[in-house]
């Protein structure tokens, strides 16, 4: 599951990015690249735990994730802002 | 310290500072201090295009459909870029490798002004399918006004940095009198100016070339100027990159873990940072003035390009700490995504399923001469 913060929580479809999820759900999210180096889809983990299939170029903080190339390993809290 | 092209001493280049350490001997990358720049280089070069390879012929045509007001829009853009462009294919590679210390950080820079020349070139290469010679548009570069406005702006900080560095690599840290004029030379006044000139250089590559874009992709939801959409598509995926480079540099400073005096001062220096990125943002929205001055182009106007420009400030702030003083919440220019975005940056426009664009709907048959006095 993914608790978005101010949203909703809703089902991270199997075999897509954490952004793709989030798009399926009609919810507002920035993106550019999509592919992991412009940095527009930062986003804040609140809880949990997510992996990178491509390596993420753009800089992130340390409790920020790049949706655009990441993918859920648990149940996740996030903050898009 | 003077600079010197091989330093001779033995030093271990993971223990160097980015800038203002030893000058670089050995351009290896089996090992990084800052692994980052590496992958920025392999990404940057995985993005290699040349402007010929895009066919920008019927460019010509649609360019003659075009009201005098879009025309006005079309090529003022073409000028501003080109001056971004001129002054970034050379100016990192001026003012950064004399003082560079690691030799990732050495290689990411010359590659990074690289594209920018590539993207200087594809400007001659879109205005001489339009007018066979180009050279009033170039000529008016230095004459027109708006330009030289912005030009001034960003190459002083470029310009400050150069000159110090001179200063120092010649004549050491001291107070030295050059025509006339004394320059007070410390490392800490050095790294001030770097740290402002990468700010500025930051929010070039953040917003400077935004509402120039979102001309571009505007005219391309129309389906017109699609050759130049397409050049300028490859553009931005530059941008984004270069723009990632510089927020980290920033972000290594800041949070110490680089030069630890370069984080002191940027928290010395927020303010003022927060000040280049604002002016840069005001110029911008000037720019859009300036652009719609003699009429608005269709889905376009200055007050939603304002807001567009404050939206993507926001986001860019952010990234280097300085907080999002904008009041926008949701992107006022949605379309722009999509063009913005790599999956489709190698297919056609035509081909690619835009569709949320709010005129979208309009017949691409109709002429801009049906618009004739539309004004938005
Ligand atoms: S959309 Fe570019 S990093 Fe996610
Ligand atoms: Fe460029
Ligand atoms: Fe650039």
């Amino acid at each position: 599951m993914v608790d978005i913060k101010h949203h909703k929580t809703v089902q991270h479809q199997p075999n897509k990015s954490l952004l793709e999820t989030i798009e399926v759900h009609n919810i507002e999210i920035q993106y550019h690249c999509r592919e992991g180096y412009c940095g527009a889809c930062r986003t804040k983990l609140l809880k949990g735990e997510v992996e990178y299939k491509t390596d993420p170029l753009a800089f992130i903080d340390d409790n920020e994730i790049l949706p655009c190339c990441c993918f859920p390993l648990s149940s996740i809290e996030i903050e898009i802002d | 310290m003077k600079y010197t092209t091989f330093n001779q001493i033995n030093n271990n280049p993971l223990t160097e500072p980015m800038f203002f350490g030893n000058p670089v001997n050995v351009a290896r990358y089996d090992q990084q201090k800052h692994q980052i720049f590496e992958k920025l280089i392999e990404k940057q070069i995985s993005f290699f295009w040349r402007p010929e390879e895009v066919d920008v012929s019927k460019d010509r045509v649609d360019f003659q459909k075009l009201s005098d007001s879009e025309k006005h829009i079309f090529i003022s853009n073409l000028k501003y870029q080109t001056l971004l462009d001129s002054i970034q294919g050379r100016s990192p590679n001026i003012a950064f490798l004399p003082i560079i210390s690691i030799p990732e950080l050495e290689t990411w820079v010359e590659t990074w002004s690289f594209f920018e020349t590539i993207h200087s070139r594809s400007y001659t290469h879109i205005l001489r399918n339009l007018f066979g010679d180009p050279s009033s548009i170039f000529n008016d570069i230095v004459e027109n006004e708006e330009i030289k406005k912005r030009a001034a702006d960003i190459s002083k900080y470029y310009d400050d940095l150069i000159f110090a560095t001179q200063l120092w690599q010649t004549l050491g840290e001291g107070v030295h009198t050059v025509k006339g004029v004394t320059h007070t030379i410390t490392m800490r006044e050095l790294k001030k100016k770097l740290y402002l000139c990468m700010n500025s250089v930051n929010a070039l590559e953040a917003i400077r070339f935004y509402v120039s874009f979102a001309c571009t992709f505007a005219f391309a939801e129309r389906e017109l100027m699609e050759g130049n959409s397409k050049i300028i598509r490859l553009i931005a995926r530059d941008e984004n990159l270069h723009l990632t480079s510089t927020q980290h540099v920033i972000n290594l400073w800041a949070k110490g873990k680089d030069d630890p005096e370069m984080a002191e001062i940027a928290e010395e220096c927020k303010e003022e940072a927060t000040e280049i990125f604002l002016n840069a943002v005001e110029q911008e929205k000037e720019w859009a003035a300036f652009l719609f001055q003699h009429g608005s182009m269709i889905g376009l106007n200055k007050e939603i390009l304002c807001q567009y420009v404050e939206f993507i400030a926001n986001h860019r702030m952010s990234a280097i700490g300085l907080g999002q003083p904008f009041d926008v919440k949701s992107n006022p220019l949605p379309w722009m995504n999509n063009y913005l975005s790599s999956d489709n940056v190698q297919v056609a426009p035509q081909e690619s399923e835009i569709s949320s664009y709010l005129v979208g709907q309009i017949d691409s048959e109709v002429s801009a001469d049906d618009f004739g006095d539309f004004d938005l």
